[in-house]
């Protein structure tokens, strides 16, 4: 859109135009609803509309008054003996309207550009806000590199509309409605004629924007679809390289890169006739005239001066009915945008707040699951899980690839929804629990360890506001990072880089559970938290947390049956349901599956003594 | 926060500028002749619209004055020729202009990514990934808006202020300097703003990206934000980045709106100095009263142009700030490269990093990630081939290094790795890395079908899809999956377990049937039943095949030929697994501790 350079009304002298407010009912339904968003947020700064719009009528009567001016001074010199004033008095004149049209000018598109801005950075916020508040399967639907198109790109169109569409709504309206008074005053019969060509093409400007509109949302969909695949690409860098795809990789680039330049393509065919269509509006209007002014003139009804006079304020209409044009496709596209970005706006999370929260401050740590089920999709994946924890409780969780361990361990802070009455914690279902409380009551150690760029004591100290150095570095010690940490060059202000794409898998795995501890929760939940690191470190950690978990209830999921050993009790998963479990001694007397994997790893290690 | 520091632009001023555009022009050049037509048609398209306020003074002076309808229709006819006239020059050359500007942004933005191909791997430990996806297209639409503005027509305004110039100079010479007298402000002016506009784009600019920087992150580790119930503070930090976004966008608007205030506001103070001067001459009678008032309409004429040069003049600003991104990137490539064409060949006629390997040595390797503080300390180590090394040792010891160094995601800094004889450095990197299939300790998976994510849509790998998904006993989970090998992974792979998707990402190195594997904690999520499967399953697949093993259980590595113990990059033993219990070392010691039992 070309920007900026429409703002220029008012420049040029007297500009009038028709179009505006029919063309605004002329929109689809659809654009309206999706705007209707952004009308509350004009309300809302409806005082700094409201000047702006004051501003613009006078930048306006300024450019108005000039040629006036201007005509007066030159009538004075085509007859000096009668002119009653010098020149240099309508100079001075001239030079004061000028620089107060200035000044109002800069007051006029600050304050509407300025609001446009921080429009922006409301609706950023909300969206961020949003954001905050969706869950997990929200998350895992979406795509990144989209959600990132939708708060830079989707954003742009919307501010634009904001801003200079609204700047050029107004400006528009002025002109218009100034050019229209002065056009019925010389002869209202000429006026309506003139204005004949406008609601036709109004028509084609609609069907026009219906297909704009359809084709914005596929650009900007197509723009997000780059900016995902250029985030994969840049996120899976280490395997785009260790694969050499990085050709296959430019060649899927230049795909999307097509398709989008394709859908880029379809707008600029759209755009290209808006132009073109309005302008045209205008000239037949002016043909109109001609044929029946002329012959009004003829017929002695209207006068030569009259008739030059509608002539020329019809044709000041034409520039801002172009601008009309571009004002309809600057509409459309941010439409467009903006029901994308309602898209992430309306979003419902599953896992909200409960409605009636319980009373609960503290929680102990008991926790019941009643027949559990849960699925991801249609199937139900986990079923029929029943059991009882203690406050205190040490569960282990066992059980194959797959088999729903840490399914079942995320429903219990709510990553994923659960339904009700099937997960209760302190006896109070966890549904009716403040998402705040469940979650400040539970230390967390996801099975993938997510860490942000940020130093590592920061991260450490993620889960407590203001946690002193002396507490990071308990934590840190109890999951035996103290020593690496101190290697650092930095020590704990070391930065990690993306995901802690600079430290070791081990080292994130440590900081992720020296977080967790750091939070002091009541339960803690562990999901294979000891993958990464060496049989040493493994004992280590697992002995300073035997100290640290006191009367905490802890459940803890892993491959390795010898951190389940001490556990009061152990759940062996398969395919969704809880087949085996018992203590340890339980389960090697049952003589099941657990029982099997146990000697197995026994064995492995025997038969190496040999 | 630690991004930004590689981009910080510093080169400045108007030489710098002639530079940047002057590249940018070279992206132009394959379009030169649609350029050529756009500018082309604008005299005709200007002629179009300029003939209708002239037959219209034709129809009212010989025709409605004189009360003749004759010959109007005619008239009629014309102007409605040119009305169509115009909306198709208008049409085709918005389309144009429309068309070269994507191509344009369609060329930079494949640039951008086949440049970052080419990265190494280091870049992207330093390079937050929404400042990279922002470079590739926020700031690339940038460019777009600049083509919308009509940056081509630039040339258009610019011919017709000349020629402006010239004739109000050839009418009045001296009515002529005065006009002009306004011009140094602007001039002025518009030095001064373009040093702050750039500024503050830049600021712009910079401001994004960290915004995106800092969003990206937020979205990948929403989980950890909402257990950690962070959503307060991680707000905060969104709104401190937001507001500095918002505000670096606010003197931009201030200093585009003075800019064309002070140009409107110039162009009537002209025209009120020539009324006031101009009238004082016609006073006394030394200029003609027509001459006055037709320099009047030149001056509109001529602040026409300049108008929009300078509502073009601050999207050019961002423009540029844009660019100097783009190229800031384009330009980073002073990281160690790679010899993409393949050496001269050595003796025997073979290229190096042709044909078996029959020894890779790593040659007292020292190497840092940053600064000196070295991860690999003298290193050594020889694999022959067809032997299979384990790598054994504390967690952050170096071992996932010696693997990246071996497929050069990073260089040595000192000593050597060598297939051969061959220093890895002088083999190409394609050649070298396609002899290598590594399993990352991070396990990776793209948005497309489970079949995509093994093959990568390698040709050779494709066939070898299923017969991989065995081997690592992927098969069997996938399989139950509604969809098989076409199931659908979601961006990293969300919708499957972590065990799941590292048996996937095991099943594509697998794939990829490489010469030298190179496995990282590959079952480190991965249960003891499947685990046994999966060492049934690659032991045919191993024999005779050069590998190296990195892993904390040891039971993963028995059937290695020879384990290496290295602790804080330095290797402290070397042996077969009897051999090193029988020193009763560290090794002996890390075997204790796992089977006490
Ligand atoms: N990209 C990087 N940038 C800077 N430092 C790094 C980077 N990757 C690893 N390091 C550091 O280098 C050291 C060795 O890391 P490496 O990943 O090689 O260890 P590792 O033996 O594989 O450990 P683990 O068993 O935990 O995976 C660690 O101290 C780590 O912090
Ligand atoms: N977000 C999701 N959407 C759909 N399916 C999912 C999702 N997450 C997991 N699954 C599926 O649910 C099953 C159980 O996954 P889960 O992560 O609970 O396994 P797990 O027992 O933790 O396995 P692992 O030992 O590999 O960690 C898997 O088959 C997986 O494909
Ligand atoms: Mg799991
Ligand atoms: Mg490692």
């Amino acid at each position: 859109m070309p920007g900026k350079d429409f703002d220029r009304a008012g420049s040029n002298g007297l500009q009038l135009d028709v179009p505006s407010h029919k063309q605004a009912n002329g929109h689809t339904e659809r654009t309206i609803s999706e705007l209707a968003r952004l009308y509350s947020y004009m309300r809302s700064r409806r005082g700094t509309y409201l000047l702006g719009g004051l501003f613009l009528l006078g930048t306006n009567s300024c450019a108005l008054l000039i040629p006036w001016l201007m005509k007066l001074a030159v009538e004075g010199l085509q007859f000096p003996l009668k002119a009653p004033h010098s020149p240099a008095y309508y100079a001075l004149l001239i030079i004061a309207a000028a620089l107060l049209q200035g000044t109002i000018r800069i007051f006029s598109r600050t304050t509407l550009l300025h609001a446009a801005r921080r429009i922006e950075f409301q609706l950023r916020e909300e969206l961020y806000a949003k954001l905050l508040a969706l869950d997990l399967p929200y998350f895992s639907r979406e795509r990144t590199g989209d959600i990132l198109s939708r708060f830079t790109n989707d954003l742009t169109n919307v501010r634009m509309l904001m801003g200079f569409g609204v700047l050029n709504v107004i400006n528009t309206v002025i002109i218009y409605v100034a050019a229209l008074f002065l056009m019925v005053r010389l002869s209202p019969s000429l006026t309506a004629f003139a204005i004949i060509p406008f609601p036709l093409m109004i028509l084609i400007v609609k069907r026009l924007s219906a297909s704009m509109f359809r084709r914005s949302k596929r650009a900007q969909e197509e723009l997000a679809r780059l900016s995902s695949h250029v985030e994969e690409n840049v996120s899976a860098a280490t395997v785009v390289r260790a694969y050499c795809r990085e050709d296959a990789q430019i060649e899927e680039f230049r795909e999307v890169n097509g398709r989008y330049l394709e859908s880029n393509m379809g707008m600029a065919r759209l755009r290209g006739w808006m132009i073109p269509v309005m302008a045209s509006a205008g000239a037949f209007g002016t043909l109109i005239v001609l044929f029946l002014g002329g012959s009004r003139v003829i017929a002695g009804t209207l006068t030569l001066g009259d008739f030059v006079a509608f002539n020329g304020y019809l044709a000041m209409l034409i520039w801002p009915t172009i601008v009309m044009g571009w004002i309809l496709n600057l509409m459309q596209r941010g439409a467009a945008s903006m029901s994308r970005l309602n898209h992430v706006l309306d979003a419902s999370g599953t896992v909200t707040d409960p409605a009636e929260p319980a009373p609960v401050e503290r929680l102990r740590g008991e926790i019941e699951f009643r027949n559990l089920a849960f699925s991801y999709g249609e199937e139900p994946f986990l079923a029929d899980i029943s059991l009882a924890i203690r406050p205190g409780m040490k569960v282990g969780i066992a059980g194959p690839v797959g088999s729903g361990k840490s399914s079942l361990v995320r429903l219990i802070p709510r990553l994923y929804p659960v339904a009700d009455g099937q997960i209760f914690l302190d006896g109070i279902d966890v549904n009716r629990i403040p998402l705040v409380t469940l979650r400040n009551a539970i230390g967390f150690v996801p099975q993938e360890s997510f860490l942000f760029s940020r130093s590592i004591g920061d991260n450490i100290g993620y889960g407590k506001e203001g946690a002193g150095a002396g507490e990071i570095a308990t934590a840190a010690r109890l999951a035996s990072l103290e020593n690496d940490v101190h290697r650092f060059p930095d020590g704990y202000d070391t930065l990690v880089g993306e995901r802690g794409v600079t430290l070791s898998g081990g080292q994130k795995q440590r900081a992720a559970i020296a977080r967790a501890l750091l939070k002091d929760p009541a339960i803690l939940i562990l999901d294979d938290p000891l993958s990464a690191v060496d049989a040493r470190t493994e004992e280590e950690i697992l002995g300073s947390l035997a100290g640290y978990y006191g009367d905490r209830t802890v459940l803890i999921v892993s491959h390795r049956l010898s951190a389940l050993r001490e556990c009061d009790l152990i759940l062996v998963l398969e395919a969704g349901r809880v087949v085996e479990q018992g203590s340890h001694d339980d389960l090697l007397a049952m003589d099941g599956r657990y029982a099997a994997t146990w000697r197995e790893q026994q064995l492995r290690a025997e038969i190496e003594t040999f | 926060m630690h991004y930004g520091g590689i981009y910080e632009d510093e080169i400045v001023g108007k030489a710098y500028d002639r530079r940047l555009m002057g590249r940018f022009v070279g992206y132009l050049r394959p379009y030169r002749w649609l350029v050529a037509v756009t500018l082309i048609l604008l005299p005709p398209m200007a002629a179009a619209r300029l003939a209708q306020p002239y037959l219209l003074k034709i129809a009212i002076d010989n025709h409605i004055v004189k009360g003749e309808m004759e010959g109007l229709p005619l008239l009629a006819g014309w102007f409605i020729l040119l009305i169509l006239a115009e909306s198709l020059f208008t049409y085709a050359q918005v389309w144009l202009l429309q068309y070269v500007g994507q191509k344009v942004m369609f060329d930079l933005r494949l640039a951008l990514f086949s440049h970052v191909q080419r990265m190494p791997a280091s870049f992207f430990d330093r390079t937050p990934t929404g400042s990279l996806v922002t470079r590739l297209t926020s700031d690339v639409e940038v460019l777009g808006e600049m083509f919308a503005a009509g940056i081509i027509t630039i040339v258009g305004d610019i011919m017709v202020l000349a020629g402006i110039i010239g004739i109000m100079l050839w009418m009045n010479l001296k009515l002529s300097l005065i006009t002009f007298s306004v011009l140094p402000l602007l001039v002025w002016v518009a030095f001064t703003f373009r040093r702050r506009m750039r500024e503050a784009f830049r600021q712009v600019r910079a401001r994004l990206a960290n915004l995106n920087a800092f969003l990206a992150e937020s979205i990948g580790g929403m989980a950890v934000v909402q257990l950690f119930n962070r959503q307060a503070r991680e707000r905060e930090e969104f709104t401190r980045l937001n507001a500095a976004y918002r505000d670096a966008n606010l003197p931009v608007i201030s200093w585009d709106a003075a800019l064309y205030a002070l140009v409107e506001t110039l162009s009537s103070i002209a025209v009120g100095i020539i009324v006031w001067y101009g009238g004082g001459e016609i006073l006394q009678g030394a200029l003609t009263f027509g001459a006055l008032v037709a320099f009047i309409q030149y001056i509109e004429k001529f602040f026409s142009p300049i108008r929009d040069l300078s509502a073009k003049y601050s999207v050019m600003q961002g423009a540029m700030a844009a660019l100097e991104r783009i190229f800031n990137l384009l330009d980073n490539d002073h990281l160690p490269s790679s010899k993409e064409s393949p050496l001269p060949s050595g003796e025997g006629g073979r290229r190096p990093g042709e044909g078996p390997i029959e020894r890779i040595q790593f040659r007292d390797v020292w190497f840092a990630y940053s600064g000196d503080d070295y991860v690999l300390k003298g290193f050594d180590l020889t694999i022959r081939r067809g032997e299979t090394v384990a790598l054994v040792g504390e967690t952050g010891g170096g071992k996932t290094t010696v693997t990246r160094l071996l497929s050069r995601l990073y260089d040595t800094q000192r000593g050597s790795i060598s297939f051969d004889d061959t220093d890895i450095r002088d083999i190409p990197l394609k050649t070298l890395r396609a002899r290598i299939g590594v399993v990352l300790q991070d396990p990776y998976l793209f948005t497309g079908s489970i079949e995509f994510n093994i093959s990568l849509g390698d040709e050779n790998a494709r066939r070898r899809v299923e017969e991989a998904a065995r081997i690592v006993g992927a098969d069997r989970f996938i399989r139950q999956l509604p969809n098989s090998y076409r199931e659908e992974v979601r961006e990293r792979g969300v919708n499957l377990s972590a065990g799941e998707r590292q048996l996937i990402s095991f099943a594509r190195a697998v794939a990829f049937d490489p010469e030298i594997l190179v496995l990282d904690e590959a079952t480190a999520s991965i249960d003891t039943a499947s685990e046994r499967l999966i060492q049934e399953g690659l032991r045919g697949l191993m024999a005779g095949r050069t590998s190296l093993v990195v892993a904390h259980r040891l039971s993963t590595i028995q059937d290695a030929d020879r384990i290496v113990v290295i602790h804080r990059g330095e290797k402290m033993e070397e042996g077969s697994h009897q051999e090193l219990l029988a020193k009763r070392g560290l090794y002996y010691r890390l075997y204790q501790l796992q089977f006490r039992d």
